[in-house]
C-alpha cells in the first residue's frame, strides 16, 4: 500500500518542506514556549515563573534593574521562553517614557515583574507607578523581583486582582485623578473593554499615553479596530518582531488621548 | 516707438480681456474715461505710425497680430495643461477623452475666429480713425458682438436704449452693455465648466460649482439671440447637446458590450492594475479559444457529425464489444473513455472517405487544414498583439532616474479601495527605502561572497528540486504504461489518474518551495519577481516535456502493438474468408457486427486522451485550490477569528492575496496543452473555453471574496509584452511535439481521417491531384518548390515586423521627447526643478526617520 501511493505522497513534499521553512518561527516558538515549559513543569514541580525567579536570583546583582533585566533577557531568551515585553520593544517604551515624564504610570499585566522594573526605572522622582496583576503566584513572584530590584512601595505599587475590578475603584481606593502613562500587556482580549473601562472611569485627560504590548502578534484585533474607528485618540504602531524571537512580526501600539473635541 | 506701441496695444488687450469679465460694474461707471484715455494713446501711436511708410506699417501690423495670437495663446496654456493632466488621470476611460478632444477642437476654432474678428477689427478701426468718442465705443461694440459669434446684426445693436435698472431676461429690453456683461457673464461660466475639473478645489465645491454655472448659462445662454437667429440659435444649442448625450450614451454602450468590462473594472479598483491584467489576458485568452473553437468545431467536428457516416457503421465508429458494458459509466466524464471516445470529440473516429455529403466536403483536407491554421492564426495574433503592445507602451528608460519615477509615476491612479490605496501606499514608502537602502548598499558592498554563495546555494536547491519533479513525473508516467498494459480496471482510481494528479500537484506546490528559498537570495523584488517567474517557468515546461517524452514512449509501443494487431487482422479475414470460400460464391455474404472487428490501438486518441484528462485534472486542481486555498481558508479565518487566542486576520494564517504570475503561468501553460493536443482532439478548444468562462466567473468571484489586496502592490504596465512574449515562447514549444508527430509517425491504419495513408500530409498531394486540373498541381509544386526557401524567410518575416513596430515605437518617444524638449521654456523647467527638489528633500526626510 505504501508503494501505491508513495508518488503522490511524494508529491506532497515540496508542501510541507515550504510549510516548514516559512513557519519555522512558530514551530520553534511552539517549542519553546510550550513544549519545553510542560517538559520542565513535570521534571521540576516548579511553574515557569519559579524557574525564572530561581535563575534571575542566582545570575543578577540585588539592587540593580540593569543586572536582573539582563538577567531575564538571558534566560528568555536562551533558557525557556516567557513573553516579557523583551529588550527591543522594551526600548521603545523607554524612549516614550522619557518623552512623556508621566507622574501616574497603570500597568495592567505585571507577569514576573519584568516590564514593570522597566517601567519604574525610567520614571522621574515622585512618580508612583500602579501595577495590576491578577494570578497570586505570579504576583507574589513579581513583588519579590521589584523589591529585588530596589523599588520601595511608594514607586511601585502592586495591585493583585483582575483589571476589570481594579479600574473602577481607582479613584475611589487610591485617590488617582488622572493617570498619564497605561502600560498593555496582560490577556489580549482584556485590552478593549479595559480601555472602555478607562475611558468610562475618566481616567484619562488630555495627553495620556496608553501603550498596548502585542497587538500584532498573538494579537488584539478588536482593540485596533476600535482605536480606529472611536476618534478619541491619536495613534501609531511601532513595528517590531516578537520577544526573544526574529521571524514573527509583532507590533505596539502607541495611542495619545485626545479627548472628546 | 514700437515699443509704446506695443504696451498700448497690451493695455487694450488686457482691458478687454481680463478686466472687463471681472470688475464690470467698476468699469461702467468710468468706461468713457478710460476708453478716451486708450484711444488718444492709440491715436498718437497712430499718427506716430503715420510717419513712416506703408509697408513699415502693414509689417507691424502683422507683428501686432501675432502678438495678439501669441496672448491668446498664453492665455490658453493653462487651460490646456490642467486639461492635459485631467488626461492623464483618467487615462483609460476613452469618453472622457474624446468629450476633452472635443472640447480642445471647439476652442481652436473659436480661438481662430476671434483673430479673425480681431482683425478685421481692427482695420475697421483704422478707417474710423478720426471719429468721435461715440462711434468709437459703437464699433468696440460691434467687435466684441463678433467676437462671441452671435447672429444679431449692427443696426439692432444701435437702436437699443440704455436701461440700467432692468434685470428681466428679456433681451429685447436690455441695453448693450447689459446684453454684453449677459455674455461675458455665460461665457465666463462656460470657461468655468470647462476648466472645472483641473481646479484644485474639493469635489463638493465643483459640484456646486458646475451645477450653479451649468443653470445659470442653461438660463441666459437662449435669451442672447434674438428673433429668427434666436430661434436657430436655441435649436443648434439643443441639437449639440442631444449630440453629446447620444455620443455619451454610444460610448457607454460599447462599454457595456465588452465582456465582463465592469467586473474587471471593479476588481481593477479593488486590487490595482496588476490583477485586472491578469484577468484582461484572462479575457484576451478567452477570445482567442473563441475563434479556434469556431475553426474547429464549424470545421471539422459539425460537418462529420452531420454528414459523416453514422455511430454504429463501421468499427472506429463503434465501442468494441469488450468495452461496452462499461462505456456509459460515469467515469466517462472525466476518463473520455466509452462513447466520449467513440465520439467527433477524437481523432480516431473520423473517417479517410475524401468527400462526404452532398457538399462533397473533403473532410481529412478540412482536418488537416483546420489543425494547421489554428496554430497559423496562433502565431499570428500573438505577434501582431506584442507588436502592438510595444506601440502602445511608451519606451521609457525605467533605471536612470530611479528617485525621478518613483516620485512622479509610482501611484496608481485606478485604485478605487481605502484599503488597497493604503497598501499602495505603504508599498511606495517602502520601495523608496528599499531604494534608500538600495543606494547605501551599492556603497558598501561587504559580504558580497556570502550572498554570492547564497544565491548559487539557492539556484542549486532549485535545481534540484526540477529535477526531483522531473523524475517523478517520468517515473509515474512509465508505472502508468505498466498499469495500461496489466488492464486499467484491476487498479484504483488515484493509480489511474497518477499521472496527472501528480503534474498538477507539483506544479501547484513547487512554486512555493522556490518562493521560499528564493528569501535566501536576497534579491530586490523586482528581480526576485522575475527569478521567480524564470523558475516557475522552467518547472512547468519541464514537467510538460518530461510528459511528452514518456507520450512518445507510449506511442512507440503503441505502434508495436498495432504491428501485432494488423497481422492477426489479416489472419483473421484469410480464416473468414477460408469459411466462405469453401462454399462457393453463391452464399450470403456474412454480416459481422462492428463492435466486433478487430481493430488497432490508435495512439492518436490515445494522445488526444491523454492532453484531455491532463486539461480536466488541471482545471479540477485549479478550481479545489481555489476553494478550500482561498474560500475555506478564507471562511474559517472570518469566523474563527472570534474565538480563538491569535489574530488570524492579521497575522497568521490571515486572507490570501492573489498570485498573479502564478496563474498567469498557469494559463500560459494551459493553452500550450490546448496547442499541442488540439490535433488528435478536436474538443480541446471548446473544453477551454468552457474553463476559461468558468474561471471567469470563479476567479472573478474568488478574488473579490476572499482574497486581500497584495501587500506588495506594482502596476502592470510593461508586464503585457512580458506574458506575451512567453505565450509566443510556449506556442513555439508546444507546436514543436505537434509537427513532429505528424511529419515523422505515420497515421494509424484503422482510424482517423489519414488512415491508409504514409504521412498525414499527404493529403494535400492527394487533393492536388485529384481535385485540380493537372496543370495546378505542376504549378502548385513549382511555386511551393520555389517558396521552399521562403518559408524560413516567413519567420524572419515576422521578425522583423515585431522588430520594426518596436523601433517605430522607439522614434516616436524620441520625437515627442524632441517636442517636450522645445515647448518647456526655462522658467518651467525650473518650477519643476525646484518642486521635485522640495519634494525630494521632504520625502527623503521623512524616510530617513521612518528608515532609522
Amino acid at each position: 500500500l505504501v508503494h501505491r501511493y508513495a508518488s503522490i505522497a511524494l508529491a506532497f513534499l515540496p508542501l510541507l518542506l515550504t510549510v516548514i521553512i516559512r513557519y519555522r518561527f512558530y514551530f520553534v516558538l511552539f517549542y519553546r514556549a510550550i513544549l519545553i515549559r510542560i517538559w520542565k513543569d513535570c521534571v521540576t514541580g516548579l511553574t515557569r515563573e519559579e524557574r525564572a525567579f530561581q535563575y534571575v536570583l542566582t545570575h543578577a546583582t540585588p539592587g540593580d534593574p540593569e543586572s536582573i533585566l539582563e538577567a531575564f533577557d538571558e534566560w528568555c531568551s536562551k533558557v525557556e521562553f516567557i513573553s516579557n515585553i523583551g529588550p527591543k520593544k522594551g526600548k521603545i517604551l523607554d524612549r516614550l517614557l522619557l518623552e512623556q515624564r508621566p507622574l501616574t504610570v497603570l500597568e495592567l499585566g505585571t507577569h514576573c515583574g519584568y516590564s514593570t522594573i522597566r517601567i519604574a526605572r525610567a520614571l522621574p522622582l515622585g512618580a508612583r507607578l500602579y501595577s495590576v496583576e491578577m494570578d497570586q503566584r505570579n504576583a507574589a513572584i513579581a513583588e519579590k523581583i521589584i523589591r529585588l530590584a530596589g523599588f520601595d512601595d511608594d514607586t511601585v505599587e502592586l495591585i493583585v486582582n483582575p483589571s476589570d475590578e481594579v479600574i473602577p475603584r481607582l479613584r475611589s481606593d487610591y485617590g488617582l485623578e488622572r493617570l498619564d502613562f497605561v502600560f498593555m500587556d496582560h490577556w489580549k482580549k482584556c485590552y478593549r473593554p479595559d480601555l472602555e473601562l478607562l475611558e468610562g472611569c475618566g481616567l484619562l485627560g488630555k495627553g495620556s499615553m496608553i501603550v498596548a504590548d502585542n497587538v500584532l502578534f498573538p494579537g488584539a484585533p478588536k482593540f485596533l479596530r476600535y482605536i480606529r474607528k472611536c476618534g478619541l485618540y491619536e495613534w501609531k504602531i511601532h513595528r517590531a518582531t516578537l520577544e526573544y524571537s526574529r521571524g514573527i512580526r509583532d507590533g505596539m501600539a502607541e495611542l495619545v488621548y485626545q479627548g472628546i473635541k | 516707438m514700437s515699443v509704446s506701441f506695443t504696451t498700448g496695444d497690451e493695455d487694450e488687450i488686457s482691458t478687454s480681456e481680463h478686466e472687463r469679465g471681472k470688475n464690470r460694474g467698476k468699469r461702467n461707471s468710468n468706461d468713457k474715461e478710460k476708453k478716451k484715455k486708450g484711444n488718444g494713446r492709440r491715436k498718437a501711436s497712430r499718427e506716430r505710425e503715420g510717419e513712416e511708410d506703408l509697408q513699415d506699417r502693414t509689417e507691424k501690423r502683422e507683428k501686432g497680430k501675432k502678438r495678439r495670437a501669441k496672448n491668446d495663446l498664453d492665455e490658453k496654456q493653462p487651460e490646456e495643461e490642467d486639461e492635459e493632466q485631467v488626461k492623464v488621470k483618467n487615462g483609460k476611460v476613452a469618453k472622457s477623452k474624446k468629450n476633452l478632444k472635443n472640447e480642445t477642437t471647439r476652442k481652436i476654432e473659436q480661438e481662430k475666429k476671434e483673430e479673425g474678428d480681431a482683425e478685421e477689427g481692427k482695420s475697421k478701426k483704422k478707417k474710423k480713425k478720426e471719429e468721435k468718442d461715440r462711434g468709437k465705443q459703437t464699433e468696440k461694440e460691434e467687435e466684441k458682438k463678433k467676437k462671441h459669434k452671435k447672429e444679431t446684426s449692427e443696426e439692432d445693436n444701435e437702436e437699443e436704449e440704455e436701461d440700467e435698472e432692468e434685470k428681466e431676461v428679456r433681451p429685447e429690453s436690455l441695453s448693450p452693455e447689459e446684453l454684453e456683461k449677459l455674455k461675458e457673464a455665460v461665457d465666463e461660466k462656460k470657461k468655468l465648466i470647462q476648466g472645472l475639473r483641473g481646479k484644485p478645489w474639493p469635489m463638493k465645491k465643483k459640484l456646486v460649482t458646475l451645477r450653479e454655472s451649468q443653470e445659470f448659462v442653461e438660463k441666459y445662454e437662449g435669451a442672447l439671440g434674438k428673433g429668427k437667429g434666436r430661434k436657430l440659435y436655441a435649436y443648434k444649442v439643443m441639437m449639440t447637446k442631444k449630440w453629446m448625450k447620444f455620443q455619451r450614451d454610444f460610448e457607454n454602450f460599447k462599454t457595456a458590450c465588452i465582456p465582463w468590462e465592469m467586473k474587471i473594472k471593479e476588481i481593477e479598483s479593488h486590487f490595482g492594475s496588476s490583477v485586472a491584467s491578469y484577468f484582461i489576458f484572462l479575457r484576451w485568452m478567452y477570445g482567442i479559444n473563441m475563434i479556434l473553437f469556431g475553426l474547429t468545431f464549424g470545421l471539422v467536428m459539425v460537418p462529420e457529425a452531420l454528414m459523416g457516416r453514422p455511430y454504429g457503421s463501421i468499427p472506429r465508429k463503434t465501442v468494441p464489444r469488450a468495452e461496452e458494458g462499461s462505456a456509459m459509466d460515469f467515469a466517462v466524464l472525466w476518463d473520455f473513455g466509452g462513447y466520449a471516445q467513440y465520439s467527433v470529440l477524437f481523432y480516431g473516429y473520423y473517417n479517410n472517405q475524401r468527400s462526404i455529403g452532398w457538399l462533397k466536403f473533403r473532410m481529412p483536407l478540412s482536418y488537416f487544414l483546420v489543425g494547421v491554421g489554428t496554430v497559423a492564426y496562433s502565431y499570428m495574433v500573438v505577434i501582431r498583439t506584442m507588436a502592438r503592445n510595444a506601440n502602445e507602451s511608451g519606451v521609457g528608460d525605467d533605471n536612470s532616474f530611479n528617485f525621478s519615477w518613483k516620485m512622479f509615476t509610482s501611484w496608481d491612479y485606478l485604485i478605487g479601495n481605502p484599503e488597497t490605496a493604503d497598501n499602495k501606499f505603504a508599498s511606495i514608502t517602502t520601495s523608496f527605502k528599499e531604494a534608500i537602502l538600495e543606494e547605501q548598499e551599492s556603497r558598501k558592498d561587504d559580504n558580497i561572497h556570502l550572498t554570492r554563495f547564497l544565491r548559487v546555494l539557492a539556484n542549486f536547491l532549485v535545481l534540484c528540486c526540477l529535477a526531483g519533479s522531473g523524475y517523478l513525473i517520468y517515473f509515474v508516467v512509465r508505472r502508468s504504461q505498466k498499469f495500461a498494459l496489466d488492464g486499467l480496471e484491476n487498479h484504483t482510481w488515484w493509480e489511474r489518474n497518477e499521472v496527472n494528479m501528480v503534474m498538477s500537484l507539483l506544479g501547484m506546490f513547487c512554486p512555493m518551495l522556490f518562493d521560499v528559498i528564493s528569501a535566501l537570495e536576497n534579491y530586490h523584488p523586482r528581480v526576485a519577481l522575475q527569478w521567480q517567474l524564470g523558475r516557475i517557468f522552467a518547472l512547468f515546461l519541464g514537467n510538460l516535456y518530461t510528459f511528452i517524452i514518456a507520450l512518445m514512449d507510449e506511442i512507440n509501443l503503441k505502434r508495436e502493438e498495432e504491428k501485432v494487431v494488423k497481422f492477426n487482422i489479416t489472419m483473421w479475414e484469410a480464416s473468414l474468408y477460408n469459411g466462405t470460400v469453401s462454399e462457393n460464391s453463391t452464399a450470403s455474404p456474412i454480416t459481422i457486427h462492428p463492435a466486433d472487428i478487430p481493430r488497432g490501438p490508435c495512439w492518436e486518441t490515445m494522445v488526444g486522451q491523454e492532453f484531455v484528462r491532463l486539461i480536466i485534472s488541471d482545471t479540477m486542481t485549479t478550481y479545489i485550490t481555489l476553494l478550500i486555498g482561498d474560500f475555506l481558508r478564507a471562511v474559517l479565518v472570518r469566523f474563527l477569528n472570534y474565538c480563538w487566542c491569535w489574530d488570524l486576520e492579521a497575522g497568521f494564517p490571515s486572507y490570501s492575496e492573489f498570485d498573479v504570475s502564478g496563474n498567469v503561468l498557469g494559463l500560459i501553460f494551459n493553452q500550450g496543452m490546448i496547442w499541442m493536443g488540439a490535433f488528435y482532439a478536436p474538443c480541446l478548444p471548446a473544453l477551454n473555453v468552457l474553463r476559461l468562462h468558468v474561471s471567469m466567473y470563479l476567479q472573478c468571484w474568488a478574488v473579490m471574496c476572499c482574497n486581500v489586496p497584495q501587500e506588495r502592490v506594482f502596476k502592470a504596465s510593461g508586464s503585457n509584452n512580458f506574458y506575451m512574449a512567453m505565450l509566443l515562447v510556449i506556442l513555439f514549444l508546444s507546436t514543436l511535439p505537434a509537427i513532429y508527430t505528424i511529419v515523422s509517425i505515420p497515421p494509424s491504419f484503422d482510424c482517423g481521417p489519414f488512415s491508409g495513408k504514409s504521412r498525414m500530409f499527404d493529403v494535400i498531394q492527394e487533393t492536388l491531384e485529384s481535385d485540380f486540373p493537372a496543370w495546378f498541381s505542376k504549378v502548385f509544386i513549382m511555386v511551393l518548390f520555389y517558396i521552399q526557401t521562403k518559408i524560413q524567410i516567413a519567420f524572419i518575416q515576422l521578425a522583423i515586423y515585431y522588430l520594426q513596430s518596436t523601433s517605430k515605437s522607439y522614434k516616436e518617444a524620441n520625437v515627442e521627447l524632441k517636442k517636450k524638449l522645445q515647448t518647456v521654456t526655462l522658467s518651467e523647467l525650473h518650477v519643476v526643478w525646484i518642486l521635485l527638489l522640495t519634494f525630494e528633500i521632504n520625502l527623503c526626510f521623512e524616510i530617513r526617520a521612518l528608515v532609522f
